[in-house]
């Protein structure tokens, strides 16, 4: 069950990421660059908690792909607000 | 160490959440409302991490914890799909 949600979380991410990338293209806006990049990395990280299954300090690194996914989403609404 | 990523990982994407929910409320975007959702699901997810590893860690919370994970990823999918053009 647990393989089934991380998958589903894994691949739901990287369709996501393609969403963004197509509104990206279609307007030009690199709001939607950020929000891809960042769903990609959620794939991998989800693709690798179920490949590996990592343990101790190798998780703690496959968690940091996961937090600095989050922190390109903050970087890209700080962005977005500071634009005219 | 590990514990500390743990911890950003979910105030991260609990900043996250507030920060669409506000912009979703200022603009009225529905894109914003389903990204909200879902990173509603993953902050969730990180905060059970940080129970299920730190706090708790003789207990497994594995699948409880990926349950919201899922399930906000699932709800932007469904936003993406069939609300927002």
């Amino acid at each position: 069950m647990r393989q089934l949600l991380s998958g589903t979380v894994a691949w739901g991410s990287a369709v996501i990421a393609l969403f963004f990338l197509k509104f990206q293209r279609r307007t030009g806006d690199r709001l939607f660059a950020f929000f891809a990049g960042a769903f990609i990395l959620l794939a991998l990280n989800g693709a690798a908690l179920v490949i590996a299954r990592p343990d101790g300090d190798i998780r703690a690194i496959v968690y940091s792909v996961r937090l600095s996914a989050f922190v390109l989403i903050l970087l890209a609404i700080i962005d977005r607000n500071r634009r005219p | 160490m590990a514990e500390v990523v743990y911890l950003l990982c979910a105030l991260t994407s609990a900043l996250c959440t507030a920060l669409l929910v506000r912009a979703y409320r200022r603009t009225g975007t529905r894109l914003l409302m389903w990204s909200a959702l879902c990173f509603f699901g993953l902050a969730a997810n990180n905060a059970l991490l940080v129970v299920d590893l730190i706090i708790l860690p003789d207990i497994d919370l594995a699948t409880w914890r990926t349950v919201p994970a899922a399930l906000g990823i699932s709800v932007l999918v469904y936003g993406l799909v069939w609300d927002v053009e």
